[in-house]
């Protein structure tokens, strides 16, 4: 059936549409980032070869760090807190009415749907130190010590706008756990039920296993999403203040476009991307590598 | 027992409505006068103002932009879908001693933020002849929503059984038949789920529509409303909140009608199994 | 071997640009579509009367097409747009077809021009701000007006022509003159500082003081947008080194000493003063230009640091007066050093690769006159003279007009006349810091010392 199946007709047609789609508009704009990466240039005009002198300036600067540090805070609370929350939603909303179900479903997807703009504007009218939501009901339970200005505060500044991000898209990770809970046939739960297993059972040897390829789906997609993590930070507090809220991203476009170092931005994305690459390369290798059996 | 149920009902309803606050929010805050949004951030209205919506609309050419960003949302959905799954049931389904290797290569795709090419990208639309045109945008929209669509299309065929296709193969059906008549029904549901995701992505884009998408007569709402949003940024919640709804309400819409129809799908999927 | 790496880069970019271009040969025509649905606003349509359409428009009747960006960052220019420039462009040059393009403003603005610039696609006309024109000039994509304008007489029309001029003699800019009547005061609410049983301070340590009893009196004692740096950026560092020692920020403007000068390093440790003290309120950092506004005109802080572009606004409120940064030492006198807002730099530019540059710069002339009219119908000073005649001034713009006209030593703006893309988005950053309260004065001056050392405006 294989060989019928693959010639290299239907290979051609069934592969080369979207591998070209995504080579000339995904791919091929790096190679001028690359070249640009490796000159002092300032958006216009090549000012000379420099060699790897980006790299190496761009790595000797302490906002280069924070931003990493930041990246990583954002990447740990989305996978650390994030999936497992997701999870649960997804098992919990599984066995829900389907009335409740419903709501539950269209509810928890509605913040992904909203432009990041919105989301952010909100965020910032509950953030807001003097008549934003969480210091009002602060003062109003008693414990005013609580009390943050909690987006200019060095401490409070990343997890504050963290909840933000975790909060707009948990919902939409349960639900392609959903999806992915959905395809899995009925009489799988109904054996394991019937042998006495109890549902946190069936959730941890049954569901949970059965969808590995969509939980490193989500894993990849909400890794990389958060590793990108920036236009949160834009709208929130421009990445400030000073420098403590800028993510890699966010170092990037600051470097490129607001000092007009493009060299040394685009140096970040390279290794931005290398960063990412390996990231994906060690998910890829090491995360659901067993084959599905049904 | 019956107690903890109702408990855990009201729980799940709770959790539900912290994700729709941000709805509520908007529709007050759009009916707020400029000074009751301040002095009231988060109650119900004292008294409802509907002139922020007027103004509003009177602003922007609404139904320029509107259609503009549903051509550039659908034109991407058609395209990527297509091109998509395609590619995915070739890596998962037919023999191709590249295929492990392509999968990594499209995987790149979700690496690359869109932010980062966008002086590149847009010399490249140029050069393409393409800049005042639609395809300017749904090339580019397409090329970064392969990777995603791909890798998910990839995941949901492999777990489907191989027997689908040998009886398919038995009937004699060639390749393309056996796809579009028998599998491409069956990943409808991921296909709507993908659809529902890029139509987000995409109606929400800004960066790379603020350069590329210049013209009036080809902006999408989210550019269009760009001076707008500054405008009023600076000092009227009441209209920022008029306006945030305004321009997410057909998002609003259709999520809704898609969410039926994701679930659908899915029952129908979950049948065909 | 610098020469050799650099002539190698070029023979690379232009072999780069070679093919670029080799693809794109003369297809730009085959592409423009007709815009009808377009909402552009289309010249000479059918209410202008037809003989004078005919006339301008040439032989062939067909429009010249003009693309223009403009900021789009306030209500100001939104009213411009809409009841100044729209409703007049088809009388006043009936000859052009006019699309306008938001810029939006700031950084977005300046990400905009920089990228078409790069892929050599300039509008005909746009609003030029001193945060690109740098790399605008080195690239040929901005055209000095000077012959033009001495041509056609517009020149004349400026009170102060000279004014117009960029520090290489050229004019690049055409704008109402607004801006150089834009200076930060401090706006108060008159009530409020009775009610706290306050007086208007002289000195700064006054100033601190006024700020406690009002903060115990309840009330926010002043606010001024910090997000990004925003004050500490555009006036407060200045203010704060000006009434300690106003020469010292005059030869800083003019790159005559540096931040390892101890009158400059005391601006940093004021800021610092108010900010350990209570006179702004929590989350100033962050705090948004609107939400600053806001706090003010709701009578929730007392007082307001800002420009004087927003006193036609504020002057409204019958509560609101203002007083200037008052004195932290004997070499400062308010009426004596004033900081000023506008750079030659600011207002409508024309590109130097238009195809009618005749044309665009007429249009640049129209748009800076919608400028004028607009700002003159608020009130506020401007040095475009429009022809009408002067009308009534507000108490508070006469108040306004009389104490700033004749102070003798008018300072230009740091953030406009002497930092380049990247001291500018540094200075940002550390501006911001400092409202923290996180970070001290010390340590701000060393970054800046820095941060001048490398600041590349003066170079050119």
């Amino acid at each position: 059936m294989n060989k019928y199946f693959s010639t290299k007709m239907s290979l051609f047609v069934f592969a080369a549409p979207a591998l070209l789609l995504f080579t000339v508009f995904c791919v091929y704009p790096l190679l001028p980032e690359i070249w640009m990466s490796l000159h002092d240039h300032d958006g216009f005009r090549n000012l000379g070869f420099v060699g790897l002198d980006n790299y190496r300036e761009v790595l000797s600067m302490p906002s280069f760090w924070t931003a990493h540090r930041n990246t990583y805070l954002i990447v740990g609370i989305s996978l650390l807190l994030g999936l497992p929350l997701s999870m649960m939603l997804s098992l919990f909303m599984d066995v829900q009415t389907p009335r409740l179900r419903r709501f539950f479903k269209t509810a928890a997807m509605f913040p992904a749907i909203l432009s990041v703009t919105v989301v952010a504007q909100i965020w910032l009218a509950f953030y807001e130190p003097n008549w934003g939501l969480f210091n009002s009901i602060l003062h109003s339970i008693g414990l005013s010590d609580w009390t943050h200005s909690w987006l200019t505060e060095k401490k409070t500044v990343m997890p504050s706008i963290g909840l933000s991000f975790l909060w707009q898209y948990i919902g939409l990770n349960a639900i392609l756990f959903y999806t992915g809970i959905k395809t899995i046939p009925k009489d799988y739960y109904e054996a394991a039920l019937l042998d006495g297993a109890s549902f946190a059972q069936v959730c941890l040897k049954i569901t949970i296993p059965l969808l590995q390829n969509v939980i490193k789906y989500v894993l990849i997609l909400s890794t990389l999403g958060s590793m990108a993590f920036y236009s949160h930070v834009r709208v929130m507090t421009a990445g400030g203040p000073g420098d403590t809220s800028r993510t890699v991203i966010y170092q990037m476009y600051y470097m490129a476009f607001d000092t007009s170092q493009f060299g040394k931005g685009t140096a970040i994305a390279v290794i931005f991307i290398l960063q990412c690459l390996f990231i994906s390369f060690v998910i890829q290798r090491f995360v659901a590598r067993g084959k599905l059996e049904f | 027992m019956i107690f903890l149920k109702v408990l855990s009902r009201l729980f799940w309803v709770a959790v539900g409505c912290t994700f729709l606050f941000p709805l509520y929010w908007m529709v007050t805050m759009s009916l707020k006068s400029k000074n009751e949004a301040y002095a009231n951030p988060f109650g119900i209205p004292a008294s409802w103002d509907w002139l922020n919506f007027g103004e509003a609309l009177s602003k922007y050419h609404f139904y320029t932009y509107f259609q503009n960003s549903l051509i550039y949302t659908a034109g991407t959905i058609a395209l990527t879908l297509t091109t998509g799954s395609m590619l995915a049931y070739c890596l998962s389904r037919m023999q191709w001693k590249f295929n492990s290797a392509a999968l990594f290569y499209v995987s790149l795709g979700l690496i690359v933020p869109i932010e980062v090419v966008v002086i590149p990208l847009f010399q490249l639309i140029k050069t393409l002849h393409i800049k005042n045109s639609y395809l300017g945008l749904i090339l580019p929209y397409s090329g970064f929503a392969i990777a995603s669509c791909v890798l998910m299309l990839y995941a949901f065929l492999r777990s489907l059984p191989k027997e689908l296709e040998e009886a398919s193969c038995m009937d004699g059906a060639n390749v393309y038949q056996t796809y579009f008549r028998i599998i491409f029904p069956i990943v409808m549901p991921a296909l709507m789920t993908q659809c529902v995701l890029i139509f987000i992505r995409i109606w929400n884009e800004f960066p790379l529509a603020f350069i590329i998408a210049s013209k009036d007569q080809f902006r999408p709402l989210t550019v269009g409303l760009l001076s707008y949003f500054i405008n009023v940024g600076v000092a009227d919640w009441g209209l920022i909140g008029a306006s945030m709804l305004l321009s997410s309400l057909p998002m609003i819409i259709v999520y809704l009608i898609g969410n039926e129809k994701i679930e659908n799908a899915l029952t129908a999927g979950a049948i065909l199994k | 071997m610098k020469n050799k790496s650099k002539a190698r880069a070029a023979v690379l970019m232009a072999s780069a640009l070679l093919l670029l271009s080799a693809c794109s040969g003369g297809n730009e025509k085959g592409n423009s579509q007709p815009s009808d649905s377009s909402p552009s606003v289309a010249a000479g349509s059918a209410e202008a009367p037809k003989d004078s359409a005919q006339e301008s428009a040439g032989t062939d009747g067909k429009k010249i097409k003009m693309r223009v960006i403009t900021i789009t960052t306030d209500e100001n220019r939104n009213n411009i747009m809409e009841k100044f420039i729209k409703p007049k462009i088809a009388e006043a040059l009936p000859n052009l077809e006019v699309e306008f393009e938001p810029g939006g403003g700031g950084e977005d603005m300046a990400n905009k021009l920089k990228t078409l610039n790069a892929s050599e696609d300039m509008p005909d006309v746009f609003w030029n701000d001193a945060g690109y024109f740098t790399p605008l000039k080195s690239t040929g994509s901005i055209m000095d007006l000077t012959p033009y304008i001495s041509k056609d007489g517009f020149l004349n029309k400026y009170s102060v022509p000279d004014a117009l001029k960029h520090v290489d003699g050229g004019i690049y800019s055409l704008s109402s003159g607004a801006d150089t009547y834009f200076t930060p005061v401090i706006f108060y609410h008159k009530d409020m500082f009775e009610q706290a049983g306050v007086q208007v301070p002289a000195t700064f340590d006054e100033f601190v003081q006024i700020s406690k009893s009002l903060k115990s009196k309840g009330m926010v004692p002043a606010v001024t947008p910090g997000k990004d740096g925003w004050g500490p950026k555009l006036f407060l560092l200045q203010q704060m080194i000006q009434i300690g020692d106003p020469q010292a920020m005059a030869d800083l403007v003019s790159n005559k000493t540096n931040f390892d000068n101890p009158s400059v390093q005391e601006g940093a440790a004021r800021i610092e003063t108010l900010v350990k003290e209570g006179v702004f309120p929590d989350g100033i950092a962050n705090l948004d230009y609107g939400p600053a506004m806001e706090m003010f005109t709701s009578k929730k802080a007392a007082m307001l640091m800002m420009f004087t572009w927003e006193l036609p606004n504020l002057a409204k409120d019958e509560t609101v007066d203002f007083f200037p940064f008052p004195s932290a030492g004997d070499k400062y006198d308010p009426t004596k050093s004033v900081q000023f807002w506008g750079s030659p730099l600011n207002g409508y530019a024309v590109s130097g690769k238009t195809k009618h540059p005749d044309e665009a710069v007429q249009l640049a002339e129209f748009l800076a006159m919608a400028d004028a009219l607009y700002f003159e119908t608020t009130g506020a000073p401007i040095s475009l003279q429009t022809g009408n005649p002067s009308s009534e001034k507000s108490p508070l713009m006469q108040k306004f007009v009389d104490w700033y006209n004749p102070i003798p030593q008018k300072i230009a703006s740091m953030a406009l006349n002497s930092l380049d893309a990247r001291a500018s988005a540094e200075i940002s950053t550390q501006g911001a810091n400092l409202l923290t309260g996180e970070y001290a004065a010390a340590d701000f001056n060393k970054a800046l010392s820095k941060i001048w050392s490398e600041n590349t405006w003066f170079n050119n």
